[in-house]
């Protein structure tokens, strides 16, 4: 049974931005990261489903219960904001038994949930401690462990990590699903950050100009992206989109790029005569320095470490710049200057330059 | 005489930095030393990038190159010429800093150009050199507009641009790529790197990413506590971190380290309690870093996240977490109570909570001294 269930809901708000007819069905035990970019109604959502927002349209629906009229104390929702928002004058144990007590819980209960929820989040030394006295991670996991005391069924996380330092937030991108699975419940994750979507999702849910454009697995947002506008949000650089138009060929439609024909394959049947953007993840781009069928000229212009990849920026004979990325950093022998680059068929997208909408390449 | 002027400046070095000290409020009660008797040289036409958290040093440091800090103590030369006492004005350094903003009543178009005031260049030439680097910074649309009406990123890259265009013996940049989005982010750090490079522009930026640091630089000054820890090109700062500072702050992720205890004989032999038991031939190691390990009770072992073979070798570990980011895998195991991170650059099938083989290979250990922090020894570097 869906846990946390939004039919065609609708909101529209005071800056002229809506959230249009969402939709989202998410099962017992599962997180959902609710990903997109600043300023799309990520947050307002979860109020929504935290019952201080009202939906202008559509019913939520909460473990099978319609909980569209009902008020907040009432829907039995753990919640954790990005700036924490711990009570100051509290320690972090009232803090974070303060649904236990709201709730009249016996003493000796809420000292056991509180421990264990601590001692799972690794804060079970600082308990005593006002928030003033702990660093942001120690609030971080404060506010997260106040989420979870209660034994939410249902815990919305408000972007949790982005107060907290890049370490921090790396480890507990690590930790974070293990732990929310074992509280059992059902998650509504907020974040811009797409790794961290991917990281911590079970599923992704893309919120886009006010809609879900997309809802899926990280694998299928990643490699079949139902849009451009999916496309671009994910990868590091960036999808590189580069117009062309696809003929029938021998083999399925090929394209012209800087001279050379190239071959797309079986999957662009749908591109041939129309004006499309190739999509091409930059780890789908190889280099070489020597002309090849499906190879196309490029000028290296630099050669940037990105961890422990290259990344080669490069421009294109109508100057273009698309990046290409290979695993590793002890390529020395890259220099800028004059190559050629490829790419995996199996591996590129099409996206149809006025609708956006993907039409060639994935499943 | 001065430490600086004449012989001790490095006759290749743009830019030397000898024995700087920077204290704030030095007759407080509490006075801060920010920087502590930096010594750092910069060769002609290198990029150097200052990484470190807040308040590491960093930024004081460029304060004080630019002169708009004072040195408490010690000596900056710049192409042969002592300039700690000199105004900024005059110390022949182009600025990109936040705070040091456009002029008001100039538009972009021409803040840009007055920086090639001195230049004496024809018209035609200044517009070209502006129009070039608004290219590169994406700055055209909004050429002809005043700063106060253009957005904060758009000001951070104006000031970029007016810095960048100028003749300059030393180009001073601070967070340069700071409030960017990621594709103009990536695409800045491929053609400022070009540019700097191909026209040898000294440079000098600061940065707390790690990532920029390691695009842009020639070399990386890793600071903490007001204290230069190792100033080195990426390879050298992942393969042969000098303490375990730099160990487990560069690398995305960083170091993996482990308290161990040694034991030093025909073989050498690591121990992390309730974790793996590492044994090596004792000519992986060179002499000298056998002879300290052995004098040592406590020690730290480190290895890096890609450097860890799975499915491979005897140590087994639980699976806490297996992360796929699209380009990589980033899976994480529990070992001796910590979260040791792998990274592969495939997807691995391993589920959580599933027990997985893993090995460090002996040419990927590095041991550390766990009282100093110092670097002993890394991989095999047997002499």
């Amino acid at each position: 049974m869906a846990q946390i269930e939004l039919r065609n809901v609708t909101k529209s708000f005071k800056t002229g931005k809506v959230l249009e007819g969402l939709s989202l069905s998410a099962d017992e035990g599962e997180i959902v990261c609710v990903f997109g970019p600043s300023g799309v109604g990520k947050t307002v959502l979860l109020r929504l489903i935290a019952g201080v927002e009202e939906p202008d349209a559509g019913s939520i629906w909460l473990e099978g219960r319609d909980v569209t009229d009902a008020p907040p104390e009432t829907r039995g929702v753990g919640i954790a904001f990005q700036n924490f928002a711990l009570f100051p004058h509290m320690s972090a144990y009232d803090n974070i038994g303060s649904a236990l007590t709201a709730r009249g819980a016996s003493a000796a209960t809420i000292k056991a949930k509180v421990e264990k929820v601590a001692g799972l989040l690794k804060i079970g030394h600082v308990l005593s401690h006002a928030p003033r006295e702990l660093s942001n991670g120690q609030k971080q996991r404060t506010a997260l462990a106040r989420a979870l005391a209660a034994d939410p069924k249902i815990v919305l996380l408000d972007d949790p990590l982005r107060n907290v330092d890049a370490k921090l937030r790396y480890e507990m991108r690590l930790e974070l699903p293990s732990l929310l699975r074992a509280s059992g419940a059902t998650v509504l994750y907020v974040t811009q950050d797409y790794k961290e979507a991917m990281a911590i999702g079970d599923r992704i849910a893309v919120l886009l100009d006010g809609r879900f454009e997309q809802i899926g697995r990280p694998s299928a947002i990643y490699r079949e992206p139902v849009s451009m506008g999916v496309a671009r949000l994910f990868g590091d650089p960036t999808i590189n989109l580069i117009p062309i138009r696809p003929r029938a060929g021998d083999g399925g439609a090929t394209c012209e790029i800087g001279g050379a024909t190239l071959a797309l394959g079986p999957s662009h049947a749908a591109t041939e005569g129309r004006s499309v953007l190739l999509g091409l993840r930059p780890e789908a781009l190889s280099v070489i320095d020597a002309g090849a069928p499906g190879a196309f000229p490029v000028e290296v212009v630099a050669v940037t470490p990105l961890n422990e990849k290259t990344v080669l920026l490069m421009r294109m004979p109508d100057g273009q710049e698309i990046f290409a990325s290979e695993a590793g950093v002890e390529n020395e022998a890259r220099q800028p200057g004059p190559a050629f680059a490829r790419f995996d068929p199996a591996r590129v997208l099409a996206f149809d330059e006025a609708t956006g909408a993907r039409i060639g390449g994935g499943a | 005489m001065n430490a600086v002027t004449g012989t001790r400046a490095r006759s290749d070095a743009a830019l030397s930095l000898q024995g700087v000290d920077k204290i704030y409020a030095p007759t407080a009660k509490a006075p801060v030393h920010a920087v502590k008797a930096l010594n750092l040289d910069v060769r002609k036409g290198e990029i150097v990038a200052l990484l470190g958290s807040s308040g590491c040093g960093k930024t004081s440091t460029l304060r004080m190159i630019a002169g708009f800090e004072s040195v408490t103590s010690g000596a900056i030369a710049l192409a042969g010429r002592r300039i700690e006492q000199l105004a900024p004005a005059r110390r022949g350094v182009a600025m990109a800093f936040e705070g040091y903003s456009l002029y008001p009543p100039l538009t972009v178009r021409d803040n840009i150009a007055f920086a090639l005031k001195s230049a004496r260049l024809s018209a035609r030439e200044v517009e070209a050199k502006v129009a070039e680097v608004a290219a590169l910074v994406e700055i055209e649309p909004i050429l002809d507009r005043y700063p106060s009406s253009i957005s904060g990123g758009q000001q951070q890259r104006a000031s970029l641009a007016r810095a960048l265009v100028r003749p300059a013996e030393l180009y001073l940049l601070d967070e340069p790529m700071g409030q960017l989005e990621p594709r103009l982010r990536a695409l800045l750090r491929g053609r400022l790197k070009r540019l700097l490079t191909e026209r040898g522009m000294t440079s000098i930026f600061v940065t707390h990413d790690q990532t920029e640091a390691n695009a842009l630089a020639d070399r990386v000054a890793v600071m903490e506590g007001g204290v230069l820890q190792q100033l080195a090109n990426q390879t050298e700062l992942k393969e042969r971190p000098a303490n375990l500072y730099v160990a487990t702050f560069i690398g995305e992720p960083p170091m993996n380290v482990f308290d161990a205890s040694a034991e030093v004989g025909e073989r050498v032999r690591f121990a992390v309690a309730d974790g793996p038991k590492l044994d090596f031939s004792a000519n992986e190691f060179s002499e000298a870093a056998r002879n300290v390990i052995a004098r040592r009770r406590r020690i730290v072992i480190g290895v890096r996240p890609h450097d860890i073979r799975l499915n491979a070798g005897g140590s087994e570990a639980k699976v806490v977490s297996n992360q796929w980011l699209g380009d990589q895998t980033h899976i994480a195991l529990d070992v001796a109570g910590k979260l040791m991170v792998t990274v592969a650059f495939s997807e691995v099938g391993a589920q959580r909570g599933e027990t997985m083989r893993y090995e460090i290979p002996s040419g990927k250990l590095h041991v550390f001294d766990a009282d100093t922090g110092k670097a002993i020894s890394h991989g095999s570097e047997a002499a």
